[in-house]
């Protein structure tokens, strides 16, 4: 096989699918690492993300791209007022119970994006994109797009992280929650933050994956075991593992292909969770211990 | 002169247990004031009550003209007492400087003279601001800890055995940095298992036994004091 169709036809999309994954794997990672509790019903507020953005194009008639800052705003709000009215309840029960609400959280949204959008499979906009071809590398405007707006969000976030007071106390309260009560920095503060960034980044992740693929009531869902996979593999607690563990992940699903039958392609995310569970539990770069 | 800070016959524990039972003492502007005694005598019980860390059913704590009987922590880091824990007392994954940022995190403005005056305590830390605390040794970890309560500006800082599990040499240098904060009009109430060391080195002293106070007295007094020594200092 030639290089190029090795990049062309594996290597890209991988990235693409990766950048994805990465997205959500952010806020996974930033939920578990502040809140404590693995958040199931992320693939599905994904799934909204995207809902919410099909419903600008169609009643504004905006471009797709013009419909994701709106989609963002939407689905961070929506994920603050999920934690007020359902997770917050939960805040002094053993975390468990919060897994499962979230769960349930999940059947909830599915529910609602079935009821509101029905089942079938829609677009963003019709027609075939033919890649462009540079030096031999084909890739898709809205690929690019979609890399490019990985990286920018990400770093945009760690640079909230590392450089405001805020993000500080984001960290403050992921590395010790107890001290960080003492220091005085408000938690519930802290909380809605991390729900305003792990909403915005969710309905991104499920933005562009309907913008390369199409969009489906059952999209995020499926997302959500690479998603977990992305984030214990780059180390929980990890904004650059989550994006290292996506792009992984990622690629990893898309160059199986080339070894087992396409339709086991999931399956691949199962198995890289499995053996780094098995191996390093901390992730590549040291994450907290689940 | 009233005290800076004053417990008045206070019981109480965690949940429905009295660990403290009827603790008088108190703690003078410029003072530094250890509570000795036994392994569960409830000293770090007495502190933490000081704090707001345990349910108060009898007796009250004056602060600085005050009754802050009953307060949460937030509200009592607000009006000028901070407190290091024994442990997990650092943030391990953030810069020697972040953890200061997040001790000064309730304070308005400007922290450039919080930072002076933490970082001319502990010439150490400046050097290493960039340090990411976690990877310090326990004695410079302390004075992280350290540095992080005196960012607020504290009139009372509580210590949790500042000292425990460091060497000799760092104990004493933990000791002249507690000297060096009172000196710059701070008042240190703190808890240590080291009872002869801290008794030599602290102005006043209590006696905890069995959640009671049990003797009060300056350091030198209570050192002399033959039950004292028998009873907690190994004669």
């Amino acid at each position: 096989m030639e290089l190029f169709e090795l990049i062309n036809f594996y290597l890209v999309p991988g990235i693409v699918l990766g950048s994805i994954y990465a997205l959500g794997a952010v806020g996974i990672t930033l939920i578990f690492a502040i809140l404590r509790y693995a958040h199931l019903a992320h693939g599905d507020l994904a799934t909204l993300g995207a809902f919410i953005a099909l419903a600008a194009v169609t009643s504004l008639g905006v471009s797709p791209l013009a419909a994701l800052p709106v989609a963002i705003l939407a689905t961070a709000a929506i994920a603050v007022g999920i934690d007020k009215v359902f997770y917050n309840h939960l805040r002094e029960r053993p975390k468990i119970v919060t897994v499962m609400a979230s769960l349930g959280i999940a059947l909830m949204i599915r529910a609602v994006v079935q009821v509101v959008w029905g089942v079938d499979t829609q677009t963003y906009s019709r027609g075939i994109v033919r890649p462009e071809d540079y030096f031999g590398i084909r890739i898709r405007d809205r690929e690019i797009y979609t890399i490019l707006a990985m990286l920018v969000l990400v770093g945009a976030l760690q640079m909230f992280l590392t450089q405001s007071k805020w993000g500080k106390a984001m960290r403050a309260m992921s590395d010790n929650p107890n001290l960080a009560l003492l220091s005085g920095i408000d938690n519930k503060k802290v909380v809605m933050l991390t729900w305003i960034i792990a909403g915005g980044l969710c309905a991104a992740s499920g933005f562009f994956l309907g913008y390369n693929t199409e969009l489906k009531s059952m999209m995020g869902w499926h997302m959500l075991l690479p998603m977990f996979a992305a984030a214990i593999l780059g180390g929980v607690g990890r904004v650059e593992g989550a994006v290292l563990g996506g792009l992984i992940v990622g690629i990893a699903e898309e160059l199986s292909v080339l070894v087992i039958p396409s339709e086991y392609k999931a399956a691949m995310a199962f198995a890289i969770l499995l053996f780094m569970l098995l191996v390093r539990p901390t992730g590549l770069l040291k994450g907290k211990v689940l | 002169m009233s005290a800076l800070l004053s417990m008045e016959h206070l019981t109480g524990g965690y949940g429905e247990a009295d660990i403290l039972q009827d603790v008088s003492m108190h703690v003078d502007q410029d003072e530094i004031v250890v509570i000795v005694g036994p392994n569960g005598a409830g000293k770090s019980t007495a502190m933490k009550s000081v704090f707001g860390l345990l349910t108060i059913r009898g007796g009250k704590m004056l602060f600085d003209g005050d009754d802050i009987t009953g307060w949460v922590p937030n509200r009592i880091v607000q009006r000028g007492i901070c407190y290091v824990p024994q442990v997990d007392n650092i943030f391990r994954e953030m810069s020697i400087h972040e953890n200061l940022e997040m001790g000064g995190f309730l304070k308005k403005g400007d922290l450039s003279a919080a930072y002076d005056r933490v970082y001319t305590l502990f010439p150490d830390l400046k050097e290493r601001r960039k340090t990411m605390a976690g990877s310090l040794s326990g004695g410079q970890r302390q004075m992280v800890a350290m540095g992080r309560a005196l960012m607020l500006d504290p009139k009372l800082l509580l210590l949790d055995e500042p000292t425990a599990g460091l060497s000799p040499k760092y104990m004493e240098q933990i000791f002249q940095i507690c000297r060096d904060v009172r000196d710059t009009g701070v008042a240190i109430l703190l808890v240590e298992q080291h009872a002869k060391q801290a008794l030599a080195f602290a102005d006043r002293g209590y006696v905890l036994a069995a959640g009671k106070n049990r003797h009060e007295g300056t350091g030198g007094e209570l050192l002399a004091d033959r039950e004292v020594a028998e009873m907690f200092l190994g004669g």
